[in-house]
């Protein structure tokens, strides 16, 4: 009985991880930027079509593939900010949302003309051997991709906390015209801030459509998902979305073992509405009501 | 306001007048279409032009009310069409009074979020709770209104398209009720500037409240349109399809304008069939018009038309 909770839990440490993957490119665009990007999860599907097509069509090795996807993903994000995006920025929200749903249908409906309905597999470098450790199963190729997720998230933290362009980001979004000021070229900012978010969400694509399936049509799903994250762990908090990621994780791994399975997306709409009801900042924002 | 007044008009005269002359089924089709798509559009607009916040979730009232059709007209329950569409209406309405209290708080970002976690949650719901709804199935055979029957004129679309220019006409009156009375004053003076408004004793939650309910009573009134006309409803009368139909149709014609919704759904309407030539690239080349949309005339339509000819819009003060 205790073991099943534990698998329960361990299944949705797991997710969650991927959850947190998948939820930092928007918690760049969305969280920093402030663009509500109804097209991350086209993005995340690009990255996982691309993997495959990287990997099974041309036959490159799994990394040389990442690195081929996320040179491809982040000129196509530089490019988008700096031609299209750029002319909705402070707007206010709704020209960003429906710039990126018309974005976000032109996508999928490509990328379903291109390579069609059917699931493509990422090749993963890793076997899917399981793995059993006491009373818990895994399979190897989870906990690659927990690795990985783990490296990509650290390496995020690490490049805007510590480098000069990830101070020069953060001095952007608290006020553009300060950072202007000081010398910081903010339109590229935006740009690279752009182009790594899509680069994050193509990763977190092929990453895991080495463990379920690269899919043309996944977009939608993702995004909802994304955004769950994003609002649990508080807009902008990179800390706040790996937590807000275990938390879902965890809480549908548990609904799902326990209440129901079919009804397991409704976990994080019903914790985002609860979460923002109580908290209407999200988690762990801290933050004073704008003007 | 005159020339919104005589758009209006004009347009249910042309509706009607097309309804009873066009022989074509195809056709009819697509007028009742467009009636359809403008009374979702007009209660949307409520919300995003005059209460000027960005609900992603306003589907949830347009599938509350196409349920609520199914579910009370089915053969458990059975009422009569002529009861069933206005209480489908009200439930819709209570529904946005309940997600109103709760969403209404918060904006910006998170107010869009929210909503949309309400639509999901619905949809979820709705093709889950296999007892009331029939899951993923859906409910079909949902009856007409019997006051169809009684004049063999009226059989067929033709009869769906006079009930359809009878509540169009009923909800671009409440539109355009709402928004020149004090309440929808209140409404852009809470838009235009909180603060101010807040200081010349504009309490914003009942007045955004206010819009917001009555928006959700008329797009449960269209959800309710919709089930008896296509007579069956699934899980995805919830689902984001259809809002992001009814948003590109509210920000095409011209967000805040009451003539917009009108042109936005003959224009989308007409696009999505004009575009069935093009087959499998048609989802693709409509992304294409909507982001062209955004990024050219980012007002709409009637925007342009306002900025173009202000001479139309010299009554109105608040344009």
């Amino acid at each position: 009985m205790f073991d099943l909770f534990l698998q329960f839990v361990l299944n949705g440490l797991v997710n969650g991880t991927f959850y947190a993957l998948s939820a930092l490119g928007l918690t760049l665009i969305f969280g920093l930027m402030r663009l509500v990007n109804f097209a991350h999860g086209e993005f995340y599907m690009m990255g996982g079509l691309l993997g495959w097509a990287a990997t099974s069509l041309i036959g490159l090795d799994f990394f040389t593939g990442l690195i081929v996807v996320v040179a491809i993903m982040s000129t196509f994000g530089w490019l988008l900010d700096r031609f299209i995006i750029v002319r909705v920025r402070d707007k206010g929200p709704e020209p960003g949302i429906l710039l990126t749903i018309g974005l976000a249908i032109f996508l999928t409906n490509t990328a379903l003309l291109l390579v069609g309905t059917a699931p493509h597999k990422v090749e993963a470098p890793v076997s899917s051997a399981p793995l059993i450790l006491g009373p818990l199963i895994i399979t190897k190729v989870r906990i690659f991709a927990v690795g990985m997720s783990i490296l990509a998230i650290v390496c995020a933290r690490l490049l805007i906390q510590k480098t000069k362009l990830g101070r020069a980001m953060r001095a952007t979004f608290q006020d553009a015209t300060a950072a202007s000021l000081v010398g910081i070229n903010t339109a590229s900012i935006y740009a690279s801030t752009f182009a790594l978010g899509s680069a994050l969400a193509a990763t977190s694509g092929m990453l895991l459509g080495s463990i379920y399936v690269a899919q043309a049509s996944i977009g939608g799903l993702i995004s909802l998902k994304a955004f769950v994250v994003v609002i649990l762990g508080g807009m902008g908090n990179f800390a706040g979305a790996i937590l807000g990621g275990l938390i879902l994780g965890v809480a549908e791994a548990l609904w799902g073992g326990y209440v129901q399975t079919g009804t397991v997306d409704i976990v994080g709409f019903a914790l985002v509405i609860l979460i923002l009801f109580f908290r209407p900042y999200g988690l762990f924002s801290i933050r004073a009501e704008r003007a | 306001m005159k020339f919104e007044r005589n758009v209006m008009a004009g347009f249910l005269v042309v509706a009607f007048l097309l309804g009873a002359f066009l022989q074509s089924e195809y056709l009819l089709h697509i007028l009742i279409l467009v009636l359809l798509y403008t009374i979702l559009a007009a209660s949307l607009n409520l919300i995003v032009g005059y209460v000027g916040e960005f609900p992603l979730g306003h589907v949830a009232f347009f599938g509350l009310g196409a349920y609520s059709v199914a579910i009370l007209s089915g053969p458990d329950i059975g009422w009569p069409m002529l009861v069933t569409i206005p209480l489908a209406a009200v439930i819709a309405a209570a529904a946005g009074w309940l997600i109103g209290r709760i969403t209404l708080r918060l904006n910006g970002p998170f107010f869009v979020i929210v909503t949309l976690a309400f639509a999901e949650v619905l949809r979820l719901l709705a093709g889950n709770w296999i007892d009331l709804t029939n899951g993923p199935m859906g409910i079909s055979g949902i009856g007409h209104p019997a006051i169809l029957d009684w004049w063999p004129w009226l059989h067929g679309k033709r009869g769906f398209v006079m009930m359809g220019v009878v509540l169009t006409a009923f909800a671009l009156f409440v539109t355009w009720r709402v928004v020149y009375s004090s309440a929808g004053r209140a409404a852009v003076t809470l838009r235009e500037n909180n603060y101010v408004a807040q200081s010349i004793g504009i309490k914003p939650l009942r007045y955004s409240m206010f819009v917001f309910v009555v928006a959700a009573f008329l797009a449960g009134i269209s959800g309710a349109y919709y089930a008896t006309y296509i007579s069956f409803v699934g899980p995805e009368v919830f689902a984001f399809p259809f809002t992001a139909t009814m948003i590109i149709i509210v920000l095409l014609g011209g967000k805040g304008t009451l003539t917009g919704p009108i042109l936005g759904a003959i224009i989308v309407t007409l696009l999505e069939e004009y575009l069935r030539e093009f087959k499998e690239v048609r989802l693709s080349l409509f992304g294409l018009i909507v982001m062209a949309v955004v990024l050219f005339a980012p007002d709409g339509v009637m925007g342009y038309v306002r900025r173009r000819f202000p001479r139309f819009y010299k009554r109105t003060s608040h344009a």
